[in-house]
């Protein structure tokens, strides 16, 4: 549905997005996940026609983005990161004009509009000011507007952002049910969320991607891996950093306030050469505590500028 | 043949929506009250002082005043909102996203502007009946006096929507499109002092002021000058058009 390769943009001299290439399926829900600055929002502008790229291709149901880009804006709904509302128009006339912009009138429009509203559960408010409503009903609104003119593909950046804890149930509910029948794009820094609502998830970082598959297989990928923290009595954590770190599959030592934290990767468990290492140098093993990895880990894992080392302070 | 009527669609739906967001502000009520206050004033002034009740010059003079010391501040206003305020509040990212073309978002816009000074225009009708039923006016002048003014704001608005594109702050949008048409108005005393013939006769052709005035005085309507409003509204809109499109790249 979204064919994308080698697109590159640049800010003045800044690469906001360098050479990014992915493509989704029909019907997929698509986490898009990196740090703020990362390029989401730079890549998504580019998907929905609002900037061209520099360099590389992308498409949208075979339509190029650029060449075509009224063709992909009438099969692409997009939900900005901050809902850009007319602030003196009502609900209605608001979600309105955006499907008369897609080129509805009559009848269809209208019946339409009150499908949507219906959708997203704003129908009730129709009549208010777009003004009036909260920040939960404004993303509402939001959406009902990508969603107006029944597209294909639906680009949604940060839709949780800035939300309270039940409003981002209510729109996650949402993009559940309105994703089905079109492919979704979703960009968020939240790690909860893409694991609950994608199929599969693109983590993008300093304007590349760095890691492409479903929820399940990157956590897969990190199973060889192994997180534990050790505590040692009789001697400084810092000391035993030191000791741990020779120590071969060893890969990172973190420092803790009374022990050190070991990620453990290669083909053997480091786990009995750490404890023996320690009985070695006649120090107190009191405790050895596994951690298990999550898609935090793997996230942060992927990018970090350099690899966390023994040198960072807790 | 399709995409005519998908423009024709377009420019519609955002005349329709521009024009009605103009009557939920209070500005052109107040722009509105500015215009019927002055050409009123400047009406009776005409009337009753200068030209004893005589009907031509009145008009001519009521027009002429309306449509370069008025309009230099009610166009610049009227057209200072609508690309700037979109920019500011981000609502562009709706327009650049929808299936619409940008110098239909700008045409669209500046239609709206001049749809409200046409009802501006229409008010000051009431001048014109109201010298046919005091003396007897030729109705062609009449007519060529309001197909004049008419046209000239067309073209002022013009200029302001150029002035909205540039920036995203209002004031300076209104600061810019005032500066311009005081330049497109006045540049003709420029023309008196440059020894160049023909250089002088193409500043003196570049002024708005001078292809005013044989509409308002004599009635005539000269291709020349419809040649030249229609010239002078394509380069502004399609100045604006590319400045709008710009900000796809350098937003």
């Amino acid at each position: 549905m979204i064919q994308v390769e080698g697109l590159t943009r640049f800010y003045g001299s800044y690469k906001a997005i360098d050479n990014i290439s992915f493509h989704t399926e029909p019907g997929e829900i698509v986490g898009f996940l990196g740090p703020n600055g990362a390029g989401k929002t730079t890549t998504m502008r580019i998907l929905t026609g609002y900037m061209p790229p520099n360099e590389g291709k992308a498409t949208i149901a075979g339509y190029d983005v650029f060449e075509q880009s009224l063709d992909v804006r009438r099969q692409v709904g997009y939900l900005p990161e901050t809902v850009p509302l007319y602030r003196e128009s009502s609900v209605w006339d608001y979600v309105d004009y955006m499907a008369a912009l897609h080129g509805m009138s009559g009848k269809k429009k209208s019946d339409r509009v009150g499908e949507v509203l219906e959708m997203v559960g704003m129908i009730d408010r129709a009549d208010s000011m777009v003004e009036s409503l909260s920040k939960g009903m404004r993303q509402r609104v939001g959406l009902a507007q990508a969603l107006v003119h029944s597209p294909k593909v639906l680009i949604l950046d940060e839709p949780t952002i800035g939300l309270d804890p039940r409003q981002v149930r209510e729109v996650r509910e949402l993009i559940r049910t309105l994703g089905e029948g079109c492919t979704v794009l979703l960009s968020t820094h939240i790690l909860s969320e893409v694991s609950q609502l994608c199929s599969r998830i693109l983590i993008i970082n300093k304007g590349q991607i760095v890691a492409e598959d479903s929820p399940e297989t990157l956590s897969k990928r990190m199973e060889g891996a192994i997180r534990f923290s050790v505590r040692v009595r009789g001697a400084a954590p810092a000391d035993v950093a030191k000791v741990v770190k020779a120590l071969k599959n060893v890969s990172e030592v973190h420092l803790l306030d009374d022990g050190v934290e070991i990620m453990s990767r290669g083909e053997d468990d480091a786990r009995p050469a750490v404890a023996a290492a320690i009985v070695k140098k006649s120090w107190d093993l009191i405790e050895m505590k596994s951690a298990g990895m999550s898609l935090e880990d793997i996230f942060l894992e992927l990018t970090q500028d350099e690899p966390v080392s023994d040198e960072e302070e807790n | 043949m399709q995409t005519l009527t998908r423009s024709l669609h377009n420019l519609w739906v955002i005349f329709k929506h521009e024009f009605a967001l103009y009557f939920i502000s209070p500005v052109v009520y107040i722009l509105g009250a500015v215009w019927v206050g002055f050409s009123s004033f400047i009406f009776i002034l005409y009337f009753n002082q200068f030209n004893q009740g005589m009907s031509e010059p009145t008009m001519s003079g009521t027009m002429g005043f309306l449509s370069t010391w008025v309009l230099m501040f009610i166009a610049p206003a009227m057209t200072m909102r609508l690309i700037s305020e979109e920019i500011n509040s981000g609502t562009h990212e709706l327009l650049f996203t929808a299936p619409v073309r940008d110098w239909e978002i700008v045409v669209g816009k500046w239609l709206a502007s001049w749809g409200v000074l046409t009802v501006f225009v229409l008010i000051t009708g009431l001048y014109g009946l109201f010298l046919t039923w005091r003396g007897n006016p030729d109705p062609g002048l009449l007519l060529a006096n309001y197909l004049g003014l008419w046209l000239i704001c067309g073209v002022t608005l013009t200029v302001g929507v150029f002035a909205s594109s540039l920036t995203k702050y209002q004031i300076a949008s209104f600061l810019v499109a005032f500066g311009l048409l005081f330049a497109l108005i006045f540049i003709y005393y420029i023309s008196y002092v440059i020894p160049n013939q023909t250089l002088s006769d193409i500043v003196n052709q570049l002024s708005l002021q001078n292809h005013q005035n044989k509409l308002f005085r004599e009635g005539v309507v000269d291709w020349a000058d419809i040649a030249y409003f229609v010239g002078m509204a394509s380069v502004f809109l399609f100045l604006a058009t590319q400045v709008l499109s710009s900000r796809r790249w350098r937003s």
